[in-house]
């Protein structure tokens, strides 16, 4: 794999505010210790989630920021802001004191990229800004995250975010799953619990997340009811179901609805460490797209999840071989998380049968198909999570070949980020190839194609007018008015051709991070931009032609 | 050798200081003048030393030099003849008055009353030549070691200096005395020297006969010291140097100053200058009563003679007692305030009144009628007491100058001399009640040691160098309350000016001509550095107007509009909730409830009110007024006295101005001016003086603009675009592109010119500023605005009008001639900005204290003192603050901008907190919009 920075010593590891991130980061953390075992790994998360942190293994130290404090300080106006200012100032020297030689901030705030201009740490592995306030993302991978994020080109990538921010972080070497810490006492804990519970059925214990972040993606707890009824009364289950505090409102009516001694709620009665430990104790768990799915992937118990509205299991889903994801095929799916949806009609694509029936089969062992009948591709297709041969996570579908227009293009992408960004010698067998292609999916590539093509002929007529003392101030306006107006024409291209977005993000990311100010070098900078831009049109054909 | 730190440095200075004063109080000329008995022979004896000084030198009419220890100025008025600018720096403040008394007016000598221990504020490098002669010798030594180091600061790289100092023998003196001369050995002056980043390059020996150095084995040495590449060393290590043991701990300083007054006694005594020698041995046993036996057997011989000649006097000229010691006060009056001298003498004998002097166990008490102007039983006792506590209030903390408003007896002025080493001066507004005082009691020490002395009506801020802190007498407040008036408007609007920066919001009116009045003022407050928040209402009026519509009776409509204002004026409140304000200025027709007036003076906000209408056609002031702190009228007399008699705070006449930023020359287009030019305009509302006086103007080339007029013959063709109200920006047009633009100020009531018409209109100083002509109706307060005749031309009836036109029409050359001069002068005083730094001085004058107690307590003051230690931070606050921001993160970040260069540390700390709050909110606000 190309790396642009394989030795490390101290690295600070940016992760503000989420659990889901931080497990999600855990092949990287144990992936940058392996391959340097010397180097010293800080953590830098919102206070209130340092506590937790601690289950999380390879973190030699963990720094609390506490934006709440800063927030409420603001907030507070007048002497508050200085009060924050000196909050800040002391976290700032306290951080640069560290002397950290590497820094991989995945969080894309504008907070944290100025935090870490302001620490001053010259390589880094994702955000941080220049000296005049500009976000800027070095890396090619950091890059590609922020390119599979946005929302027009989520449906074309199959590159799971766990491996692209591995990847932004130069880390090859790596465990195949999500890691967190269990302890005795934990488990201790839950066996009580089970204990407490006193189940009449004997058959295997199923744990089922049913709260979610946001409200679409919330599976109708109706569904829940008869799905655990489903599993108590035709398999013999035993069924859990897990939750904070704050999701009762959602599980009690679950639990009531069911009225079985087989299922019990621990709603708001474990801490991390003990839900990690009940979900080790458990066969399987039935859940969205959770925190708690990333922790029973990171305990080595199989998930069966539903990635429902804006959820999107190539992009967040388990990391680690042999889970079950479903994917409802919907128009609007995914949806745009940011949005909310008053008619989540892809809810309606899964049946809680078929979900009793792969949770099931997964407390048995692993599933590789699922028969047509009981999960219809055409409404939702049954993936399963498994590693290439490059070792990044993939999902296949197990139940019969999707009728999705996206995958030939997703395949395309994945080789070309593979063998482009990663040197990952990636195998093809060329159907036909080069830009000639006559192709649906192919329409626009051309066109950005030739765009690329432009640039670089007017970067070469750009370096030689800097190069000519003869030359007017005026001739070198027209030249870059020229410039600016193909760039725009290739945006507007990657907005017409939707499947082509990631191409046209890609470059446009390269070229709002150009570095310097020699008008020669940053003209060399933008030609190797529109290169880059032109070698991947041509390798995506080829790409999309085999896949 | 301690370490003397720079508290203890700036100690010895004040010890200099109060030592100095003291000695130039009691007599310049013997103390600071070598002995003579006269000013000439300063001069004459200064001449002769400067000459040894820059003996040698040549080529010095272009340099700057610089006199350490100049006293009075001796060598200074020789010096400035050889020099292109001489700077002279003395510690002691009458000691720098005095040279500037004697030197008059000089733009070559700068004179300066110096730290003590620094050249401040002397640029480093931009001195050629520095001496000191008869100075540097008395001074403590970490006192001259202090200004060897400025000399080399100050020094340009190729300047020199020359220092009269004493080597040979050390000659240990107390650190305190400022007297007894100091010696140094030849090796350590060298050494310190040195140590000071400076070389001697010669050593002159002085030698004057019978001096009495010879006897203590030291030499009087003119040290020429060039400038070196090393660096200076730091003070301390100058000072060991200089004298590695460091200063004797038990010389008696008394006694040398003793010894050398009761000298100066006896020779006055044996010249028969009884008074002279009196005051010197007062002098004595008034500062040094430390002085040892040595001076005893001097004492009593000066004493014997001093009687001798007093009983003389006593018999020759059988004065009363009070009448002895009013002499003797104004013998120093007329040495140290020949002013206030000449005014008491002129009235000395004119004292009538109800004047008396009680006498009290303290001594004298003096009284105006049934007012003890002192403590009646223990003035001095009770003065004492007062001052201290005064002197606890905060602002005298920094005080530079206090300034007594009120003499009395003296005592409290005593009492502030004996307790501050501030320099206080006083002001008396009743120079009979101070020649009372002056006949009482023996005043002559406090009149020696007080700064300035005010006596009469006048109280003059510049004279005391404007940065006086008040402390009133409180008998003066009930006897002259004007006085105090004058002694705070004096004292407190200019520096309100400069140092507070309160933040204030202008209220429009919600339609009419005001509205633009609203935002020139705005605008003028802004440019002239205040913090400002126009608050435009003008949008409500399409709302206002409504009512007219809907509603068809008279009292519905007044109701609704009432209601309306009402809920306007809540808003106003609200507004001012969020972002509070200190100083409201109301334009007339605002619409603010006498509710809300109340409400914000109850959350300490000063009120104003600019009452830029006729008073007597608009009459709502009648019950406003006294919701109001301050009233600014256009109109005087009677004006100012009825809205005083409704409540108002104050009453102030403050017309109306132009804004040169808007009113001024424009160039038009040959299009502009076929469409807004005639050889003759008017611009107002058809008021019915207009239209009678207008009606017979129609064989003229003339155009009307503006709303209001009658649609029938023979305005159909006078009137402009169907009558319709023109805007500001347009009306400059028609003012620019118009030959002769008339100005006839409105009546309801009258016809044509209004001879009883007084306020002069915006629209005066808005022609003028546009350098357009106008003729404009004769009005009682054009002549202290305008020259008439030369800068405005008037007319008072209608022929005067025809003929007038007629003349300046063919004669376009006085036409300009007058619109140049009309323009000159509002450019020069009528103004906004002029307006409006009018209007703060007034309210500055009596709410200095108020507002800057205000400011002291206000967040951005807080937020200031807490960014200290962090001079960006500082600096943005401040800035921030300057430009009204609020006291928040949005404010201290409005000014920064990214791409635009660099951002600074302190710009990414704060862009920093700012995107974690947005950040926060946002991801708040999303989880809850999309957990439903």
């Amino acid at each position: 794999m190309k790396k642009r920075y394989p030795h490390k010593t101290r690295v600070l590891l940016v992760n503000i505010t989420r659990l889901g991130d931080m497990l999600q980061a855990t092949p990287t953390i144990a992936g940058i210790k392996m391959e340097n075992p010397d180097c010293h790994i800080t953590v830098l998360v919102e206070k209130q989630f340092a506590e937790v942190c601690k289950v999380i293994p390879n973190i030699d130290e963990i720094v609390g920021i506490d934006l709440n404090f800063v927030v409420r300080s603001i907030s507070r106006e007048k002497d508050g802001i200085i009060d924050a200012y000196e909050y800040m100032t002391e976290m700032v020297e306290s951080l640069r004191g560290k002397k950290f030689d590497y820094c991989l901030n995945m969080s894309s705030s504008g907070y944290t990229a100025l935090l870490l201009n302001l620490i001053g740490i010259k390589r880094n592995g994702g955000w941080t800004s220049d000296e005049e306030g500009y976000r800027v993302i070095e890396s090619d991978w950091a890059r590609l995250f922020a390119t599979s994020v946005f929302h027009q080109n989520r449906q074309y990538n199959s590159l799971n975010l766990v491996d692209v921010f591995r990847a932004s972080a130069d880390v090859d070497i790596h465990p195949r799953n999500l890691l967190i810490n269990v302890e005795q006492p934990s488990l201790d804990h839950c066996e009580t619990l089970i204990h407490e519970a006193q189940f009449t059925n004997t058959g295997p214990l199923i744990a089922i997340q049913a709260g979610a972040s946001q409200g679409k993606r919330q599976w109708n707890p109706k569904q829940f009811v008869t799905l655990i009824t489903n599993l108590i009364e035709k398999h013999n289950a035993r069924v859990v179901l897990t939750g904070a505090a704050k999701e009762k409102p959602i599980i009690d009516p679950i639990v009531e609805g069911c009225a079985s001694r087989n299922v019990v709620s621990v709603a708001g009665k474990t801490s991390v460490p003990q839900l990690a430990a009940m979900l080790k104790m458990s066969d399987v768990l039935v859940t969205g797209d959770t925190g708690p799915m990333h922790i029973s992937v990171a305990v080595g118990t199989p998930v069966v999840s539903m990635f429902l509205a804006s959820a999107y299991g190539f992009e967040t889903g388990p990391y680690s071989e042999g889970n079950l994801v479903l994917q409802p095929v919907i128009g609007c799916g995914p949806c745009n998380p940011n949005k909310p949806c008053s008619k989540p009609d892809c809810h309606d694509t899964i049946s809680p049968e078929l979900v009793a029936h792969l949770a099931i089969s997964r407390a048995k062992g692993d599933v590789f198909e699922v028969a047509s009948h009981l999960a219809d591709p055409r409404g939702v297709v049954v993936y399963r999570s498994t590693f290439d041969e490059f070792g990044f996570i993939d999902l296949v579908p197990i139940n019969g070949q999707p009728q999705d227009p996206c995958a030939r293009h997703r395949v395309a992408y994945r080789k070309l980020w593979l063998e482009d960004l990663g040197g990952f010698p990636v195998q093809y067998t060329p159907k036909t190839s080069g830009l000639a292609v006559v192709d649906h999916g192919l329409e626009g590539l051309s066109q950005i194609g030739e765009c690329a093509i432009h640039g670089q002929k007017l970067m070469d007529t750009l370096v030689q007018l800097v190069k000519d003392n003869r030359t007017t101030s005026g001739q070198l306006k027209s030249s870059n008015e020229e410039i600016a107006e193909l760039d725009r024409r290739i945006e507007e291209l990657g907005f017409n051709y939707g499947h082509f977005g990631a191409l046209t993000r890609m470059f446009i990311f390269a070229k709002e991070n150009l570095q310097g100010s020699d008008a020669v070098d940053l003209a060399s900078q933008m030609k190797s931009i529109y290169c880059d831009l032109e070698r991947r049109c041509q390798k995506f054909a080829v790409f999309y032609a085999g896949a | 050798m301690g370490r003397t730190t720079t508290t203890a440095l700036e100690k010895l200075a004040a010890q200099m200081r109060t030592d100095w004063d003291r000695r130039v109080g009691h007599d310049y000329r013997f103390w600071m003048g070598e002995g003579h008995l006269d000013d000439a022979q300063i001069w004459k004896t200064g001449e002769q030393d400067l000459a040894t000084v820059v003996e040698g030198m040549q080529g010095t009419s272009s340099c700057t030099a610089l006199e350490i220890g100049c006293g009075v100025g001796r060598l200074l008025k020789s010096a400035s003849s050889r020099f292109a600018k001489v700077i002279g720096f003395d510690v002691s403040r009458l000691a720098v008055d005095k040279a500037r008394q004697l030197l008059g007016p000089n733009p070559s000598i700068e004179l300066v009353v110096g730290s003590g221990v620094s050249l401040d504020p002397v640029e480093s490098s931009s001195v050629d030549f520095v001496w000191s002669f008869g100075a540097l010798a008395s001074m403590p030594v970490p006192v001259i070691a202090s200004y060897l180091a400025e000399i080399k600061r100050v020094l340009r790289a190729s300047g020199s200096a020359r220092l009269q100092v004493y080597l040979g023998q050390e000659l240990l003196v107390h650190e305190s005395d400022t007297l007894h001369l100091r010696s140094f050995t030849r090796e350590n002056f060298a050494k310190a020297v040195a140590l000071a980043g400076l070389k001697v390059t010669r050593c002159d020996e002085q030698t004057i006969a019978d001096d009495g150095t010879a006897d203590l084995g030291i030499v009087n040495c003119l040290i020429s010291i060039a400038q070196t590449d090393e660096p200076a060393s730091n003070v301390e290590a100058v000072a060991q140097a200089l004298l590695p043991a460091g200063e004797s701990t038990e010389v008696n300083p008394a006694a040398l100053e003793a010894w050398m007054a009761l000298n100066y006694a006896e020779m006055l005594a044996d010249e028969g200058n009884a008074n002279k020698a009196r005051q010197a041995v007062e002098y004595v046993f008034t500062h040094c009563q430390s002085a040892t036996v040595d001076t005893k057997d001097l004492l009593e011989r000066v004493l014997a003679k001093s009687d001798a000649i007093e009983k003389k006097e006593t018999r020759e000229t059988s004065a009363s007692d009070d009448e002895r010691i009013f002499l003797r006060n104004v013998e120093v009056l007329k040495e140290r305030f020949p002013v206030v001298y000449e005014r008491v003498l002129a009235t000395k004998d004119a004292i009538s009144r109800d004047i008396s002097v009680k006498h009290s166990k303290d001594g004298p008490t003096l009284w105006s009628g049934s007012t003890c102007l002192d403590h009646a039983e223990k003035p001095q006792a009770a003065a004492e007491a007062w001052v201290r506590r005064s002197l606890q209030e905060s602002r005298f903390a920094g005080a530079k100058h206090i300034l007594i408003v009120g003499f009395g007896g003296g005592y409290h002025v005593e009492a502030a001399l004996k307790q501050t080493i501030t320099p206080v001066s006083c002001a008396e507004a009743d120079v009979a009640l101070f020649t009372a005082a002056l006949k009482a009691r023996d005043l002559r020490d406090a009149l020696t040691r007080v700064q300035s002395l005010l006596v009469g009506d006048e109280v003059s801020h510049a004279s005391l160098g404007g940065n006086a802190e008040l402390l009133i007498r409180p008998q003066v407040a009930v006897l002259d309350s004007r006085f105090i008036e004058r002694a705070k408007s004096s004292t407190y609007s200019k520096r309100g000016l400069s140092q507070l920066h309160p933040k204030i919001a202008v209220l429009g009116p919600l339609q009419g001509g005001t509205l633009p009045i609203a935002q020139y003022t705005t605008a003028a407050l802004q440019r002239i550095g205040q913090r400002v928040r126009g608050i435009d209402v003008s949008g409500f009026n399409d709302g206002y107007m409504l009512f007219e519509k809907f509603l068809v009776g008279e009292p519905r409509r007044l109701l609704m509009r009432s209601q309306y204002c009402e809920v306007i004026s809540n808003t106003i409140l609200e507004a001012l909730a969020e972002k509070p304000v200190d100083i409201l200025i109301c334009m007339a027709q605002a619409p603010i409830t006498a509710k809300a007036l109340t409400e914000l003076r109850n959350r300490g906000v000063v009120t104003v009110l600019w009452f830029v209408e006729d008073y007597l056609r608009f009459t709502y002031w009648r019950h406003m007024a006294k919701y109001y702190d301050f009233v600014f009228t256009i109109q005087k007399g009677e004006c100012l006295e009825q809205i005083r008699a409704a409540g108002a705070g104050e009453v102030h006449y403050l017309p109306t101005a132009c804004d040169p930023m808007f009113h001024q020359p424009l160039k038009l287009s040959g299009d502009e001016k076929a469409r807004w030019g005639s050889p003759i305009s008017f611009v107002g509302a058809g008021y019915h003086n207009r239209q009678q006086m207008f009606a017979s103007m129609a064989q003229y080339p003339f155009r009307i603009w503006g709303s209001e007029w009658p649609t029938g013959r023979p305005f159909d063709r006078l009137v402009q675009d169907d009558s319709r109200r023109v805007s500001p920006e347009e009306y400059i047009k028609v003012f620019n592109a118009t030959d002769i633009n008339l100005n006839l100020h409105s009546s309801s009531e009258r016809d044509g010119v209004d001879p009883s018409g007084d306020f002069i209109n915006p629209r005066t100083f808005e022609l003028a500023g546009c350098g357009a002509f106008q003729l404009c109706d004769e009005r009682s307060l054009l002549p202290e605005l305008f020259e008439v005749g030369k800068e405005i031309i008037t007319f008072s009836n209608m022929s005067e009008l025809r003929q007038k036109i007629d003349h300046y029409r063919t004669h376009p050359e006085e036409r300009s001639a007058v619109c140049e001069a009309a323009r000159a002068r509002v450019i020069k005083e009528h103004t906004y900005e002029h307006r409006l730094e009018q209007m703060l001085s007034t309210i500055y004058a009596s709410k200095y204290e108020m507002l800057r107690q205000r400011e002291q307590s206000s967040p951005w003051a807080e937020m200031i003192r807490r960014a200290d230690g962090d001079t960006e931070l500082k600096e943005r606050c401040e800035r921030a603050y300057a430009r009204g921001e609020e006291p928040a993160l949005d404010g201290l970040i409005a000014d920064i901008v990214t791409g635009q260069g660099k951002l600074s540390e302190t710009e990414q700390k704060l862009l920093f907190m700012h995107h974690v709050r947005s950040q926060i909110i946002r991801m708040t606000r999303e989880e809850s919009g999309l957990k439903k």
